[in-house]
Order: C-alpha cells, then sequence, then structure tokens
C-alpha cells in the first residue's frame, strides 16, 4: 500500500516536473539551444507569487498567471537582447551565456529579495483527500490540475494555433519558414518567452508545499534535465513522459534510500539514459 | 617560434612575479590559484578544446585527487607526492568510467552527463563520511615544512609548484595538439563518420583524451589541497566553483589553443578575487552578479574568446608592417 501511495505521489508531483520542464524542451526543440539558466526562471516565477500573495492576498495558485506573464516579458527581452546573438555562435558560448544568466539571477535575486527563506499559508496547505486506503494531499492535487491544464493549453496552441504551427515550422527548418513569411526571430522570441514562462507557472503552483529563497532554482536543475532528457530532448509529448517517470523514481527511490541519496538515483538515471538512449524513452523526434 | 613568444614572456613574468610580491601577502595567493586554475583549465582543454567535448564534471577528477592525498597523509602518514600520483590513477579510472558511457554523446548531450557525473561524485563524498568526513570537510595535518612532505612556511614554493605544473599541462597539451593524436583528434571534431572512415579508431582517441585530462586534473586536485588546506564537498566537487569555472577560464580565453586557458585564468581569477575584495562587503550577491554580466558581456563581445582579440591585433600589426 506505502508503495501504491509512493506512485501516487509521484504522478501528482511528477505533473508539475513536466510542466516547469516543458520549457526547457520547446526551446531546444525550436533553437537548439540549452537553457542553463531556466531553473533560475522559476526562481523568479515563485518569487513574483509569493509578493502576490504577501502584498495583494492572491493565493498562489491564481498568482500563476501573473507569474507566466511577468517571466514571459523577461523571457522576451532575454531572446531578443541577448540569446538571439548567440544563435550561430558555437554551443561553447551558448552554454556559457545561459551560465552568465544562471548567475545573474541567482545573484541578482539575492541583493533583492535576501536570503531568507519564505513560505505562504493556504487554507489548503494540509488538507488531505481519502481515496480507499490511499491519500491524496491537497496542494499536489492542486498543482497537478493546473499543471494539466497548462500542458493542455499549450498542446492546443502548438498543434491548432497560426503561431504554433509557425513555430514547429521553425524549428523543422528555419530557412524554408522564413521563404514562407515566417518571422523566426519573432518565433523564437516567443518560443523562449513561453518556454520560461511555463516554468514560472509552475514555479507558482508549488508555492504552498516548497519554499522560495533565491537558490530554490538549482535544486530542479538536474531534476529538469533528467525529464527532458528522459523523454527525449526537444520533444514536448517527451517531456510530460519524462516528468510523470522522474516523479515516480523520486518518490520510489525516498521509500528505499536515505534522503541524502535520492538525488543519486536521479543522477544515475540520467547518465544511464544518456548513454544509452539519448534520443529519450519514447524516442520522438522534433 | 613566433606564436611562442607571448607565451615564454608569460612564463617569464609569473616566474619573477612570486619573488616581487610579499610572501605573506593576498596577492601571492591570488597568483597561485591564478596559475593553479589555468592548469586545470588546460588539462580541460585536451578533451575540452582538441576532441570538443565540453564537459561540466571535471570536478569529479579534481575532488578525487584533492580527496585522496589528503586521505592517504591522514590515514598512512603517505606523502602527498605519493598521493599525487595514487590520486592521478583514479582520475584516470574515473575518466574512463565516465568516457565509456557518454563517448558517443556531442554537444550539450555530452555536457549535461558530465555534469550530473560531477553531481554523483559531489553526493557520494557528502554521503561517505566515514572516508572522506562528509559535508565537515578535511584538514589537511600539519606537518613539519619539507619539500619531500610538501608542506612550507610560505606560499612562494606552492606558487612555483602551481608554476611548474601549468608549464607541465602546457607542454603536454602541446605535444598532443601538435603529434598524431591532436590531428586524430581534430578529424572527429570536424567529421566524426569521415574519420572512422580514414581508419581512425574514434572511441580509442577520445577514451585516451579523457584519460589524460582526468589524471592531470586529478594531480591538480592535490594541488589545491596542499594550499587551501582544509576543503569539503562542495568545494572541490562543485559544479559552480570547479565545473563550471574551469570550462569558463578555457572559453573566455580561447578554446583548443594553448594560450587561452592561461589568458582566461588571468582574467577571471583576479577579477573574482577583486570583485570579492571590493563588492562582497557591501550587499551579499553584488560580486557574484557583476562576475555573471562581465561573463555575458564577453561572450556576446568574443564568442570565440579573448585569444580572438591577439589573433586581430596581430592580424593588424603584419598588415601594417607589410604594406
Amino acid at each position: 500500500m506505502t508503495l501504491l501511495q509512493a506512485i501516487l505521489d509521484g504522478l501528482l508531483i511528477g505533473g508539475v516536473y513536466a510542466v516547469i520542464s516543458i520549457g526547457l524542451t520547446l526551446v531546444y526543440g525550436v533553437m537548439g539551444i540549452v537553457n542553463f539558466a531556466q531553473a533560475e526562471f522559476l526562481t523568479i516565477g515563485m518569487f513574483v507569487a509569493w509578493f502576490a500573495w504577501a502584498f495583494l492576498g492572491l493565493d498562489p495558485v491564481l498568482a500563476a498567471p501573473l507569474s507566466f506573464a511577468v517571466v514571459f516579458a523577461i523571457g522576451w527581452l532575454v531572446q531578443g537582447q541577448l540569446i538571439a546573438r548567440v544563435l550561430k555562435a558555437p554551443s561553447v558560448a551558448q552554454i556559457f551565456l545561459t551560465v552568465g544568466l544562471l548567475i545573474v539571477i541567482e545573484n541578482g535575486s539575492l541583493l533583492l529579495f535576501g536570503s531568507q527563506f519564505r513560505s505562504v499559508t493556504t487554507s489548503y496547505q494540509t488538507m488531505s483527500l481519502s481515496l480507499g486506503p490511499l491519500f491524496i494531499s491537497v496542494p499536489y492535487l492542486i498543482a497537478f490540475a493546473m499543471s494539466l491544464a497548462c500542458g493542455v493549453a499549450l498542446w492546443w496552441f502548438m498543434r491548432a494555433s497560426w503561431f504554433g504551427r509557425a513555430m514547429r515550422a521553425t524549428a523543422q527548418n528555419p530557412s524554408a519558414a522564413q521563404l514562407m513569411g515566417i518571422d523566426t526571430d519573432l518565433m523564437y522570441k516567443i518560443a523562449f518567452a513561453l518556454g520560461v514562462g511555463l516554468t514560472a507557472f509552475g514555479g507558482a503552483v508549488i508555492l504552498p508545499y516548497v519554499t522560495v529563497f533565491p537558490g530554490v532554482g538549482g535544486q530542479f536543475v538536474v531534476l529538469m534535465f533528467t525529464v527532458v532528457v528522459l523523454g527525449g530532448l526537444g520533444s514536448i509529448a517527451g517531456a510530460v513522459v519524462g516528468g510523470l517517470t522522474v516523479g515516480v523514481i523520486q518518490a520510489l527511490s525516498s521509500l528505499f534510500f536515505p534522503i541524502q541519496l535520492q538525488n543519486l538515483v536521479l543522477f544515475i538515471v540520467f547518465i544511464l539514459v544518456l548513454a544509452v538512449r539519448p534520443q529519450g524513452l519514447i524516442g520522438a523526434h522534433r | 617560434m613566433k606564436r611562442c613568444l607571448p607565451l615564454a614572456l608569460v612564463i617569464l613574468a609569473a616566474a619573477l612575479l612570486p619573488l616581487l610580491l610579499d610572501p605573506r601577502g593576498y596577492w601571492i595567493r591570488v597568483l597561485t590559484f591564478t596559475l593553479l586554475f589555468a592548469a586545470m583549465a588546460q588539462a580541460w582543454n585536451i578533451v575540452g578544446g582538441l576532441a570538443n567535448q565540453t564537459s561540466l564534471g571535471h570536478a569529479a577528477f579534481f575532488g578525487i585527487g584533492a580527496y585522496t592525498s589528503t586521505v592517504l597523509l591522514l590515514k598512512f602518514g603517505i606523502s602527498p607526492w605519493l598521493g599525487m600520483l595514487a590520486g592521478g590513477a583514479l582520475g584516470g579510472v574515473a575518466a574512463l568510467v565516465i568516457a565509456i558511457p557518454t563517448m558517443r554523446l556531442q554537444g550539450h548531450y555530452f555536457a549535461l552527463a558530465t555534469l550530473a557525473f560531477g553531481e554523483v561524485m559531489r553526493v557520494i563524498a557528502n554521503v561517505w563520511t566515514s572516508l572522506t568526513g562528509g559535508p565537515g570537510g578535511l584538514s589537511v595535518p600539519f606537518v613539519p615544512p619539507s619539500f619531500a612532505a610538501y608542506s612550507f612556511k610560505l606560499l612562494r614554493p606552492h606558487a612555483y609548484i602551481a608554476l611548474v605544473a601549468l608549464i607541465v599541462v602546457t607542454v603536454i597539451f602541446e605535444i598532443i595538439r601538435r603529434g598524431a593524436m591532436g590531428y586524430r583528434l581534430r578529424a572527429i571534431k570536424e567529421n566524426a563518420p569521415a574519420a572512422e572512415v580514414i581508419g581512425i579508431d574514434t572511441t580509442k582517441v577520445k577514451l585516451q583524451a579523457a584519460v589524460i585530462s582526468g589524471i592531470l586534473t586529478a594531480m591538480l586536485g592535490t594541488l589545491y589541497a596542499q594550499i587551501a588546506v582544509f576543503f569539503d564537498p562542495d568545494t572541490v566537487f562543485g559544479i559552480a566553483s570547479i565545473s563550471i569555472r574551469i570550462a569558463l577560464i578555457a572559453i573566455i580565453g580561447g578554446v583548443g589553443t594553448a594560450a587561452g586557458p592561461i589568458l582566461g585564468a588571468f582574467f577571471i581569477i583576479p577579477l573574482e578575487e577583486i570583485m570579492n575584495a571590493w563588492l562582497s562587503s557591501r550587499a551579499a550577491g553584488l560580486s557574484q552578479l557583476v562576475f555573471g554580466v562581465i561573463l555575458i558581456a564577453v561572450i556576446l563581445w568574443r564568442p570565440r574568446g579573448f585569444i580572438t582579440v591577439i589573433d586581430a591585433l596581430r592580424a593588424r600589426l603584419s598588415r601594417t608592417v607589410k604594406p
């Protein structure tokens, strides 16, 4: 029964992992850039939601669209001013530009907000529903539902809207897309802004059960990479599968290993997947 | 020969500097670490520059070197010089262990896999308390100063050992770069399938490069342990403090060239030290913030490193000399 409970918890947490990691895979899929600073946008999203809760009395879950919007705007600027300049540079320059961004955001938030831990209190924080012998934590459930809604919206956007199709065309062949009259620079801006915005959205919905501080993003870095590599870098559907898998792996390893070794399990899974199936478990190509 | 001249001048300047600096002062410490990090970036350059495999996990080898010599000294009283050899051997084994599964990966994938490997080592060092002392770290025990025991009262000998290490690693790098192995690595970098077709055993060459780089980095870890005297898993296995910094130094300077890591180290390490000294008392995070901004600016300005500035200057000079 504890096994089932762990799997259930893992799936609920994993749904959120999927949403925060989709941005990483989206940016890679469209531009071929791995954004090492992606997790820092989770931190920003969490701070926005925390301040909305502290000063406007907004529930973090309701503040999630606000987090999305603020970080979308930041991402738009970052793409236009910084990332666009290294799209054709060697991959080391791309990696280290985003590493520089990581350092700036982490220390910028330390400078602005200080190093203290901040958390929110909500009415549903400690509530749980019982499903037969199993318990469903309400904050997990809400975060999962919000992530699901977000994922469905993104899926619709990519499949059905003109922008989504134009973005997929850009990912497949930028010069052909340009010949068809698609503004690829605009598509890159939308992709990057959307990607970091989604991560910020995920940051807001986990605020009821995760405390925010300037280094919080760092705790999610390897996790996010594991999610996208499991699903195949560049594949959005893969990120969903990867997110759920990582959630379950984490929940199960907490049953068998002491807390310090939990990340180790994740890292080893990560290296093994890269070594054995670098195209990801479901092997979808962009 | 003309290309070697600036390098020789830098080495000469570096050889004289420790004599000019106050042996108990702050700047000789900065110089020692600059030389050490230059050597580490040069060792990284064998894999990151020649084979074009951007490793973000070199802290794994570095930490192994630091821990091996210190644990041998603590538990068995073995001189760090011998500990350095043992550390180098273990570092080579570790490089082989991680290189075998990640050999086929390229670009971002390789960077991610090596990043995770560094983290695995950090977690192990934190958990294996009986050997490593865990998160509390290890202190290098005090032994009466002598060269054989690798123990000195002042920093000056450490600065010279770091300088010798930098020269040795640079010479190894140049030998590899100019030799058959360098040509093979460049062939793999340009076009791996074509290299395979003309008879290069690509797996073997990449493994060789990875192991040489791992051995050298681990040996430099021992140097670090002896200079720093105290360290913990998060410093020697750190992503930001070691892995990224090593790669960054080589990249800022110019990947794949012998001068690149030296230029990069003499830019980054003093810059960080100066900013820490000036800004860290003002507000937490300010010095790192400025550092990050400078990093972004440099990468946008020179995506291929400072070496391109020198190349451009040289091109301009030769144009004015030969009308």
